[in-house]
């Protein structure tokens, strides 16, 4: 009851019109970048992270909270008008979606997606609601090896999912976690791999690092192909909802999708590429003609678009209880969240229980927003994906700078991303993921510190993880899962999956 | 050498030398356990070991080619013009502004897609537009010259 008690205070918080303004400029602001093909959530959180500064913090993580949601959702949009995916996880939905569109059922295939989007984040974040302060008490329990545990999970699910080859998977989470030590050390005060630049004191900011690796790197591809290309004209949308036979597969499907996004949400080191692709397979498996998919089912949409905002708000539970993103874009919400002077962790529901209800009662609200917004304005929406690229691509390119120059008001700050972009753009070229890069570089510096804390308590003895229940059990699955996914690379050779989340 | 990993492979490899080499220079034990130096160094040296795996691999099996994955022409132009015009905007931001560099910067970057006269128009809309935004609105201090612009 308590937890409702404070779920109708966080309502009364983020109810307020301030606050539903920033909810609603944040789903906007989100699906205006979803709809532009190449910018995916990371990205757009990150080039939108700016306009947040001068905001309270609840209004602040609002907003990015609907940016994250209407990036995501955007996606969508480009994917089944015009089968160009806005971000990797609804490459799923131009399978069916673009087939639909060219049936001339765009607006079912959108009004699917987004009644599927808005059950799907309820779902979630009713989860989020029950799980959410359960968690975090437990994790209050937790020491130095059972976070180090935790990270290592992440960490090592990370690089078996990611990736076209384990070496290069391997190889970008490793040089992610290496630049994650560049700065002063936190235990001894020593500078570490600064160089004698006091600019790097404090470290390189994971803003720079994710704007350079995900927007500009991206731009420079962009510019190579689009510069003088033509906008697609998308199809025309009429009717929103689906035939009468066609509600009852479509609800089951969403309810599949509802459940395994969000258990896939709370598993560190996923990403959303993997419901979408697990819950197209699942529609597939169960469907009594499979061989409609790839054709225009409606299944094919609703499935992995649930799963795909599902996983959204199931990601934020580790997020808040844990401390620990679960994705790259989750990763620039953290980054965000310690912007503001919050911290998330276990303690996060105890100390700061105003701001987390309000947060998650705002997802509820920016659910509801990106409905209405999607539905009577598809049309709206499909016309922004003509904006040619000669027009957008500079546009994009001063706001990134600007936003990286205003997070410290400085210069170097923005020569650090433009390097990280050119670094982003090479790796590109020879297939090293960029997500692992990102999310070592963020789980760094918890990594170095809980192993080193953890070691101290061992008195040296790595064997020592083993002999506490929680880190034991979690290092060992972790293990587990590295041999699983190694073994197949091994063999193959490769791994198959693409790098996620533009 | 026409292969892209490898020289991506080398310039990997020289990052990671550098940073073991620094990990060598601070303490790798603490009073207390593990020093400053500990993870680093195995960080460094693990990766320099698959860097070397990647080399071989790219060298024997991996063959990524410079021509095919770089862009030619059109494509080139648009790459080089982009990362100049950043380049230029960051030298001369500190001594002519904010404006001045992003009018610069911007009609370099539009001149790609539209004629001069035209891209320098828009560049100073835009420039306008980001300079109220992020300015005036988000009170971002963004460098200006002796003008105050």
């Amino acid at each position: 009851m308590e937890t409702f008690q404070f779920l109708i205070n966080g309502f009364g918080e983020a109810l307020t019109w301030t606050n539903l303004f920033y909810c609603f400029v944040g789903v906007s602001f989100g699906m205006f970048i979803g709809v532009l093909p190449g910018l995916g959530p990371t990205a757009g959180t990150a080039i939108l992270l700016p306009l947040t500064f001068s905001l309270e913090p609840i209004s602040a993580i609002i907003m990015l909270s609907g940016i994250y949601y209407g990036s995501m959702y955007g996606g969508t949009i480009t994917s089944v008008l015009i089968n160009t995916p806005g971000e990797a996880a609804s490459l799923v939905t131009c399978f069916d979606g673009h087939p639909l569109a060219k049936q001339g059922r765009a607006g079912v295939a959108l009004g699917v997606s987004a009644i599927g989007s808005f059950i799907g984040g309820c779902v979630a974040i009713l989860g989020l609601v029950l799980l959410g302060p359960t968690l975090s008490k437990f994790a209050l329990n937790f020491g130095p090896p059972e976070f180090f545990a935790l990270v290592f999970m992440g960490m090592s699910l990370l690089i078996g999912l990611m990736g076209k080859s384990l070496i290069k998977g391997l190889i970008a989470a490793l040089f992610g976690l290496m630049i994650a030590f560049i700065g002063i050390d936190q235990s001894t005060g020593i500078m570490r791999f600064t160089f004698g630049q006091t600019n790097l004191a404090s470290g390189i900011d994971f803003i720079c690092v994710a704007m350079g690796l995900y927007g500009l790197s991206e731009l420079f591809i962009s510019a190579e192909e689009r510069m003088s290309k033509k906008a697609e004209k998308p199809a025309k949308i009429d009717s929103l909802f689906p035939r009468k036979g066609e509600w009852r597969p479509t609800l089951n499907s969403i309810g599949r999708g509802s459940v395994l996004g969000f258990l896939i949400g709370l598993i560190p080191g996923t990403n959303s590429v993997i419901p979408t692709v697990l819950s197209y397979s699942l529609e597939k498996k169960v469907a009594k003609d499979p061989s409609r998919f790839g054709k225009g089912a409606l299944e094919g949409v609703a499935g992995p678009e649930t799963a795909n905002n599902a996983y959204s708000g199931g990601a934020l539970i580790p997020l808040f209880t844990l401390g620990i993103p679960s994705s790259p874009t989750i990763a620039v919400l953290l980054g965000a969240l310690i912007m503001h002077g919050l911290t998330p962790g276990p303690t996060l529901f105890q100390k700061e229980p105003d701001f987390v209800w309000a947060i998650i009662a705002s997802l509820f609200i920016g659910n509801a927003i990106l409905l209405i917004l999607n539905l009577p304005l598809a049309n709206v929406w499909a016309k922004i994906t003509m904006v040619p690229f000669k027009v957008l691509f500079p546009v994009i390119i001063m706001i990134i700078i600007v936003g990286t120059y205003s997070l410290n008001n400085s210069l170097y700050d923005v020569g650090i991303m433009f390097i990280f972009g050119i670094i982003g753009y090479l790796l590109k070229k020879v297939d090293i993921p960029l997500a692992p890069i990102i999310l070592a570089f963020v789980l760094g510096k918890i990594l170095e510190s809980t192993l080193i804390q953890s070691l101290t308590i061992f008195n040296g003895n790595i064997l020592g993880f083993f002999t506490r229940p929680i880190s034991g059990t979690i290092l060992t699955i972790s293990i587990i899962a590295i041999i699983i996914t190694a073994l197949p690379a091994f063999k193959r050779r490769n791994l198959v999956n693409e790098d996620v989340e533009m | 050498m026409r292969n892209l990993n490898i020289y991506i492979a080398l310039l990997l490899l020289l990052i990671s030398g550098i940073i073991f080499w620094q990990s060598l220079l601070i303490p790798y034990y603490s009073p207390y356990g593990p020093g400053p130096g500990f993870l680093p160094r195995w960080t460094s040296g693990i990766i320099i070991i698959l860097l070397i795996v990647y080399l071989i691999q790219s060298i024997r099996i991996d063959f990524i080619s410079i021509s095919e994955v770089m862009p030619k022409g059109e494509g080139l132009v648009n790459i080089l013009v982009t990362l100049g015009a950043i380049i230029v905007f960051m030298i001369i931001i500190p001594y002519v502004g904010f404006n001045v560099s992003s009018v610069i910067m911007l009609t370099l970057l539009f001149s790609r897609g539209f004629k001069w006269y035209k891209a320098i128009g828009i560049s100073v809309v835009v420039t306008f537009i980001v300079f109220f935004i992020f300015g005036s609105l988000l009170g971002v201090p963004l460098p200006v010259n002796e003008y105050g612009w």
